[in-house]
């Protein structure tokens, strides 16, 4: 399998054994283990309530409370490793330098009045000078091609506009890996479209929670088949997508463009 | 034309006319007129349409007059009745003169002024999320009567439609909780420490 031809050292993202229970609740993620590799797209599907956010929330250690206070640890083995570097409290900032999230409503992630504001929040807590955080916020919207949208009001944006403002923040901070949770929800054509491209020029690592099947064959070289807490399936996108027994069987469908023998890649 | 003056000028007319209508006595009559025909004046010189103010006092003054008329129900004589319209007319003309400022001044402006002046950055902090918001959160209450209405095939009793808000009201703060609390993990998500830092947006940018 994929797995194991990608060694620990050129891993991005390196998940071992990853069990996770909220407080007094079911296991929701159980025992899960993969890799992504440098520069690796990667597609996370499976039906609503599957753990799919909860999955992405480990990779930037956004659950406190399962942190491990001390790497090494017997007891507190290092679950969730971003480029050789262990999730825990005390590399928790630099993780996070690391992996840009991208939240599934961009109204929790625009938090500030004006888009400026906004997309400088990261670089500013990176502790970058007032110039240099003025330059990124310059480049992350051009590249998101909202050059220009300095001056707007959050509360004045189409949700496209605020999806790619969110981005913008993401990219603000030079992350080497995005994680992106259902970013293509209610999205029109033509901005879902827009979104595709700008993911598909950025240079890092990816990994996408979302039902939108068609853009996971477009964009992703591997998919991960999480259902009910567990790693189903992972493999080459087209291998797991067009195999309908084990679609069917995890509540998802075969995407058109993989249905009968014409596929267009 | 008063949108154009420099931010600091806005707000320091502002407070200069809530101040001279909260100190003015009211037993000086005249005084108290030339105060507030200065705001009208104000009024009058951004544009904002009496209409539009008198629309929003509609809604200032119940709550207003409810506050203001435990006065002379509990002091006696024509002492009860002066507290009663000083609390009348200041609260007017401060209100009036609140509008005005949020009117002439965009609020990231209002808030960068008052981050000039140190104003400190916990307050400016829930000022800014608050308003941010207040739009988010309006508009999901918004979402949840339409959702109501959709389902509600006849008129209901008083009982019911009381119930019904209390409901509404409830499931709106768990979603704002809920809300917070993701809110909160974005802003951790992008290196969040707890302290604020904040810089000017370049000038050439703004329109």
């Amino acid at each position: 399998m994929t797995e194991s031809t990608v060694t620990s050292e050129s891993s991005a993202v390196r998940v071992e054994r990853l069990s996770f229970r909220y407080p007094g609740g079911p296991d929701v993620l159980t025992d899960i283990s993969f890799t992504i590799a440098p520069g690796e797209i990667i597609g996370l599907v499976g039906p609503s309530g599957a753990g799919k956010s909860t999955l992405l929330q480990h990779l930037n250690g956004l659950l406190p409370s399962q942190l491990p206070n001390f790497v090494g640890h017997v007891s507190n083995v290092p679950h969730v490793v971003i480029d050789n570097l262990p999730v825990a409290r005390q590399t928790i900032a630099e993780v996070r330098r690391r992996v840009g999230f991208l939240f599934q409503d961009p109204d929790d992630q625009l938090f500030c009045p004006t888009v400026f504001e906004d997309v400088a929040f990261g670089p500013l807590n990176l502790g970058l000078s007032d110039d240099e955080a003025r330059q990124r916020v310059r480049d992350s919207l051009a590249s998101v091609g909202l050059a220009g949208y300095e001056p707007r009001s959050t509360l004045r944006l189409s949700l496209g506009e605020r999806k790619r403002v969110c981005l913008a923040g993401v990219f603000a901070c030079q992350p080497s890996v995005l994680a992106l949770d259902e970013p293509f929800s209610s999205l029109d054509p033509r901005a879902r479209r827009t979104l595709i491209g700008i993911l598909k020029r950025f240079p890092g690592s990816q990994i996408i929670a979302t039902h939108d099947l068609d853009v996971v064959v477009d964009l992703c070289h591997r998919v991960l088949l999480l259902d009910a807490g567990q790693l189903r399936a992972a493999g080459p996108t087209a291998d797991i997508l067009s195999n309908a027994a084990l679609m069917e069987r995890h509540g998802l469908e075969v995407p058109w463009r993989l249905r009968g023998e014409h596929t267009n890649g | 034309m008063c949108h154009r003056w420099p931010p600091l000028a806005k707000l320091f007319a502002a407070i200069a006319m809530i101040l001279a209508a909260t100190c003015v006595p009211i037993a000086h009559g005249p005084l108290v007129g030339i105060v507030a025909c200065v705001i009208f004046f104000a009024h009058t010189l951004a544009r904002i349409p009496l209409a539009y103010v008198a629309r929003r006092l509609l809604f200032f003054w119940p709550p207003l007059f409810l506050m203001a008329i435990s006065l002379p129900l509990s002091q006696a004589g024509q002492k009860g009745w002066l507290m009663f319209m000083t609390i009348l007319v200041r609260g007017t003309l401060s209100f009036s003169t609140a509008l005005w400022l949020v009117n002439v001044m965009p609020f990231d402006q209002l808030l960068a002024t008052l981050r000039r002046l140190r104003v400190p950055d916990v307050l400016l902090a829930i000022l800014s999320l608050m308003y941010r918001f207040l739009f988010v959160l309006w508009d999901e209450l918004d979402r949840m009567r339409t959702a109501r209405a959709a389902r509600l095939f006849r008129k209901p009793s008083l009982w019911a439609t009381w119930r019904s808000a209390a409901h509404l009201l409830g499931r709106l703060l768990i979603r704002a909780l809920d809300r917070a609390d993701r809110i909160h993990g974005a802003m951790l998500a992008r290196g969040w420490d707890g302290r604020s830092r904040w810089i000017e947006q370049p000038r050439e940018d703004r329109p």
